[in-house]
């Protein structure tokens, strides 16, 4: 099978049933993705798939077809990163690649999101350090 | 397991749109499927003046104007961003319980077994209504709307008022649909309402299953509520006289009457 990830076309072999982010980790050795639940409670595998954000945990690497799939290592040059990092927008950082890749989207389609479409964008990415108001911040100054 | 794109609406195998349901029941071995049939080249995406196709996302429904309110506040609130990009309207209606009973695979009566553990045991989310052969609480907010929007689903195979959809398991059939395998939802029709709202409690503000939902639409001075959350199928109220509540439940009884006031005063006209 073939996959479209951040703009490389890569050829790989796995079973029906392999999720995108088993693909993406153990196949194309793109760890960024994080799996934390496995089960599509808490965002941290977000990943977009043709822009949107969509959990790579629970998809089939065999059903994302030609899509493209965007992950965090495709967004190396985003100034969101850096944003996250200037708000001091994490602690243990597990759950980070998984709220810019959603904080991506959320800008590109809203560039200045008020703070409900912030939370209500947000709303799928769950953070155990409870880092949601520097990652709040992060979003509201991303362009700064 | 192999995977198969579907060329028409005949499914041999077990349908698949978004997965988001499909998926964690394979990986959980509360599915097995020889045969993944990928239905979404066959099911429609369009929405249109008083039909919506089964296959559209609910994150396109959330914020599409000619939707009537009920539903795309169903929509809106309901799962998590990600999972309404992914998720598709027929998928949704089709989503098994949250019963942790359940999905831990205990062998209860919804597995076919002879008893219902939740009915003696963890019950604070489960149903207050309809409850004494298995206790579950249905979890779509989209359902609650469609109920009370008094919808109409086309299938591959027939047409049948969204009520028509689910059933109460008994003893001789567990089932909680009466879709047959391989039957396809394919759109979902209604009539416009003069007007409707969505008015969900949950455990936290945003993302999360209904505690209890409640739309409620009016036409004319006709008001249908309808209910998630609170009995093993969506529910269409009647009343709370046949609400039967568990030891640890009873709170949903206080919640859905306050909500459904709210509701109806919010539609009348
Ligand atoms: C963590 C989590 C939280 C959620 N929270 C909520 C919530 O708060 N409120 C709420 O309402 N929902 C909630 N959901 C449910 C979610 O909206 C559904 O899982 C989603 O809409 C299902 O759509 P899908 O396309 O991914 O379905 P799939 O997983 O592809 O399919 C689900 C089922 O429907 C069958 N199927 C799919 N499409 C069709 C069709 N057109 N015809 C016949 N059969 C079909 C499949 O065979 C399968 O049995 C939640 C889900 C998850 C995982
Ligand atoms: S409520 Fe239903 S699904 Fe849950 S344990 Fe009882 S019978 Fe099983
Ligand atoms: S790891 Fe995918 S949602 Fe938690
Ligand atoms: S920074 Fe630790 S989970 Fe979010």
């Amino acid at each position: 099978m073939r996959l479209d990830v951040n703009d490389h076309a890569y050829e790989l072999h796995c079973e029906v049933g392999t999720t995108l982010a088993e693909a993406l980790r153990d196949e194309l050795s793109l760890t960024g993705t994080k799996i934390a639940c496995g089960e599509g409670h808490c965002g941290a595998c977000t990943v977009l798939v043709d822009g949107a954000p969509v959990l790579s945990c629970i998809t089939l690497a065999h059903a994302v077809g030609d899509a493209k799939v965007t992950t965090i290592e495709g967004l190396r040059e985003h100034p969101m990163l850096r944003s996250f990092v200037r708000a001091d927008a994490l602690q243990c950082g597990f759950c980070t690649p998984g709220q810019v890749v959603s904080a991506v989207a959320l800008v590109e389609a809203r560039p200045e999101p008020t703070t409900e479409e912030i939370r209500h964008a947000m709303a799928g990415n769950l953070c155990r350090c409870g880092a949601y108001p520097k990652i709040e911040e992060a979003i509201r100054t991303w362009r700064d | 397991m192999e995977l198969r794109q579907a060329s028409d609406t005949t499914v041999d195998g077990v349908p698949i749109h978004g997965g988001t349901e499909v998926v964690p029941l394979l990986r959980a071995g509360l599915l097995r499927a020889e045969t993944l049939v990928d239905i979404r080249g066959v099911v429609s995406r369009g929405v249109a003046d008083g039909r919506i196709g089964a296959g559209v996302p609910l994150a396109e429904i959330e914020c599409d104007p000619q939707v009537p309110e009920v539903l795309r506040e169903a929509c809106r609130l309901a799962a998590s961003p990600q999972l309404r990009n992914m998720g598709s309207l027929g998928g949704n209606l089709l989503q098994a319980t949250r019963c942790w009973y359940w999905r831990l695979n205990w062998p209860c009566r919804l597995h076919d077994g002879d008893e219902c553990f939740a009915r003696e045991g963890e019950h604070r989310e489960h149903a207050i209504f309809a409850n004494d052969f298995c206790a579950s609480a249905h979890p779509s907010d989209v359902a609650a709307a469609l109920l009370a929007l008094d919808a109409t689903l086309t299938t591959s195979r027939r047409e049948l008022p969204l009520a028509g959809l689910y059933r109460l398991p008994t003893d001789d059939d567990r089932r909680t649909t009466t879709l047959d395998p391989g039957e396809l939802i394919l759109d979902v029709r209604y009539d416009k309402p003069d007007a409707s709202v969505y008015l969900k409690a949950m455990e936290r503000k945003r993302w999360a299953f209904p505690l209890v939902g409640v739309a409620a639409v009016r036409r004319g001075a006709t008001t249908r509520v309808a209910l998630a959350g609170v009995a093993p199928i969506p529910w269409l109220l009647d009343g709370f006289e046949s609400a039967a509540p568990l030891p640890r439940n009873a709170y949903k009884v206080d919640v859905a009457k306050a909500l459904v006031k709210r509701a109806t005063a919010a539609v009348a006209g």
